[in-house]
């Protein structure tokens, strides 16, 4: 499984504090999105994950290799902070190329790929400013560019749309994607939920510096039984539709939309409701659009460290 | 943002060698350092004591000069081991005023603005970060102590013939070895001093405080004590002390030589502790 980033029952703690406890993940390629409060252990399990933290308990493998060997890990894994971290003084292109040189490069070669990397994060006009001078926006794609200089396999990124406007967000989205298309990882370490559930090919959710799920979202949305999954119907005979529904032993609860031109349908097996819904459907009951309304990053956010953040 | 219909491929180049990657840290130090008119000012005052040396040594080697001029030329002015002691204590002076002003800006920037986690997401370790920041130090500091110092004994050397150099060669390896391990104890401390106190002023002022508070309390501690130990924690009379013995010259410091180099190594050890406590790539959660 040399294609994997593994963590074996990996625990982290700073003397007393917990940094994460007990995790166990095998993380597939793609894009990977950490979800969690603040303090959860987001940025703990990048650190682990490109050996900047060494696990106080269990084991870790990227890719086959083991974070406590820096000249092999480097050369396939890649890390882009989440804080601004630029030595004063220095260009863009200067920031890029240094960071190569201690990477090993040589001169030319590290000025070739500076200047492609810069190009790919559409720089290119800015390199040779300096980085004092960069909007936020420029600031982001700068570190992402670095990142991604020696064309890693593995990107660790965290929080890297922050300060992104739409457009350049929907670019380096469009580089993630075209990065997890290629068999790469990608994991991003984000706030935005919204944003998570559109890139993410599969969530690991902190809570405590405990993982609480991962997986794909879908999935962990199906496991979790004691929330019903919520659908939204817009139909033409609403009323007539709820009755028929609420027959049905797995559906919990029904509600009108004020309308009266559609329902919201809790249940507690997702499948049988739609299938239940076809046979509705042909019966005549005519359904304009079902979606699921709780079937995403948000909900299982809400769910599951949402309710352990308002009971602390 | 253009994308590039491409495959992955990692980089197949050469590498450089791992020993050498801490000299990558020095190249944008010293271009930052040089854009102050102070510093370029400052290092080249450093060199008048060497030039006024090297006149001194031509002199003393050419008395007939003097004479041309109408003054006396007697024994009093002769090239002896004790003109490279003195030439260690004020270039060592001019040294502790260099540190002060550059060594305060290597480690903090970077601890200020959460830039570890860059330099360690490399194939490149603690140990060759503190190397490669130590090494601005180092060289700065090289040149304006034991590189025109060992000069100056090449001048004398070429000029007093191959007899006065068999017997005199150990002057170089003294000049060499003091300069050295002061370099070393000063960068150090520099080092601890800029990965601890990130305003940089107070950190320059620290290290002179060290020095002045040090020396201060080890004559307290004497008068006190009715020791001379206390002079174990003036950093300049410990140094003296390893010089004096370095150039056969009698030391009034009053501690030992052993207790001057053990004071070093102790001195040394704690910068690096310290060194070692706040280089890291992470935030350590209080």
């Amino acid at each position: 499984m040399n294609d994997r980033i593994i963590l074996d029952n990996v625990s982290r703690f700073y003397g007393e504090v917990l940094g994460v406890n007990r995790v166990t993940l095998s993380v597939p390629p793609g894009i990977t999105s950490l979800v969690g409060p603040n303090g959860s252990g987001k940025t703990t399990l990048m650190n682990l994950i490109t050996g900047l933290v060494r696990p106080t308990r269990g084991s870790i493998q990227v890719l086959g290799i083991s974070p406590s060997d820096p000249e092999r890990l480097f050369r396939v894994c890649a890390y882009a902070t989440q804080f601004d971290s630029f030595p004063r003084g220095m260009t863009g292109f200067q920031f890029v190329y240094s960071y190569l040189r201690l990477s090993g490069m040589s001169h030319d070669d590290c000025e070739r790929t500076t200047a492609f990397a810069i190009g790919r994060v559409n720089l290119g006009e800015a390199a040779h400013r300096k980085i004092a001078g960069y909007s936020k926006g420029m600031r982001q794609r700068i570190k992402l560019a670095q990142a991604i200089a020696h064309d890693p396999r593995v990107l660790v990124l965290d929080e890297p749309l922050n300060g992104l406007d739409p457009l350049v967000r929907a670019e380096t989205i469009a580089l993630f994607r075209e990065f997890a298309a290629e068999g790469r990882h990608v994991i991003v370490s984000s706030h935005i939920l919204h944003e998570v559930d559109t890139i993410s090919d599969q969530v690991i959710l902190l809570s405590n510096g405990y993982v609480v799920a991962e997986g794909k979202i879908h999935g962990v949305r199906e496991e979790m039984s004691e929330h019903p999954m919520q659908v939204i119907i817009r139909c033409t005979r609403a009323n007539v539709l709820a009755s028929r529904v609420f027959e049905q032993d797995h559906v919990v609860e029904v509600r009108l939309h004020a309308d009266g031109g559609g329902l919201l349908v809790k249940t507690r097996d997702a499948d049988r409701f739609y299938r239940a819904l076809n046979h509705l459907a042909l019966d005549g009951v005519g359904i304009e659009s079902v979606a699921p309304a709780d079937d995403n990053v948000n909900s299982l956010y809400e769910y599951l460290i949402g309710g352990e953040e308002s009971t602390r | 943002m253009a994308v590039y219909k491409r495959t992955y491929a990692a980089y197949e180049g050469s590498l450089t060698p791992a020993w050498s990657r801490f000299l990558i840290l020095p190249r944008y130090s010293f271009a930052r350092l040089w854009q102050s008119r102070f510093l370029v000012m400052f290092f080249m005052a450093c060199f008048f004591y060497p030039l006024g040396c090297v006149g001194y040594i031509y002199l003393a080697n050419n008395l007939s000069v003097l004479s041309s001029f109408g003054v006396p030329a007697g024994n009093f002015i002769k090239v002896e081991p004790s003109l490279f002691l003195y030439f260690c204590w004020v270039q060592a002076a001019f040294t502790y005023l260099l540190t002060a002003f550059v060594g305060p800006s290597l480690v903090s920037p970077d601890l200020v603005n959460g830039a570890m986690p860059l330099y360690f997401c490399r194939p490149f370790s603690r140990a060759e970060y503190i190397a490669g920041k130590m090494s601005v130090l180092v060289f700065l500091l090289s040149l304006v102590t034991w590189a025109p110092g060992l000069i100056l004994f090449t001048i004398q050397a070429s000029l007093a013939g191959w007899e006065w150099t068999k017997a005199n060669l150990w002057i170089a390896g003294s000049l060499f070895i003091g300069l050295m391990v002061w370099i070393l104890m000063l960068s150090l401390l520099a080092l601890a001093l800029s990965a601890w106190v990130k305003w940089k002023i107070a950190a320059g002022g620290l290290l002179l405080g060290v020095f002045f508070a040090g020396a201060g309390f080890g004559t307290a501690l004497n008068s006190v004590m009715r020791t001379s130990y206390g002079s174990l924690l003036n950093l300049t009379e410990v140094m003296f002390t390893i010089w004096s013995k370095l150039f056969s010259w009698p030391s009034d410091t009053g501690i030992s030589l052993e207790a001057s180099w053990i004071c070093v190594a102790v001195v040394c050890a704690v910068c690096l502790w310290l060194l070692v406590r706040r280089v890291r790539a992470f935030e350590v959660v209080k």
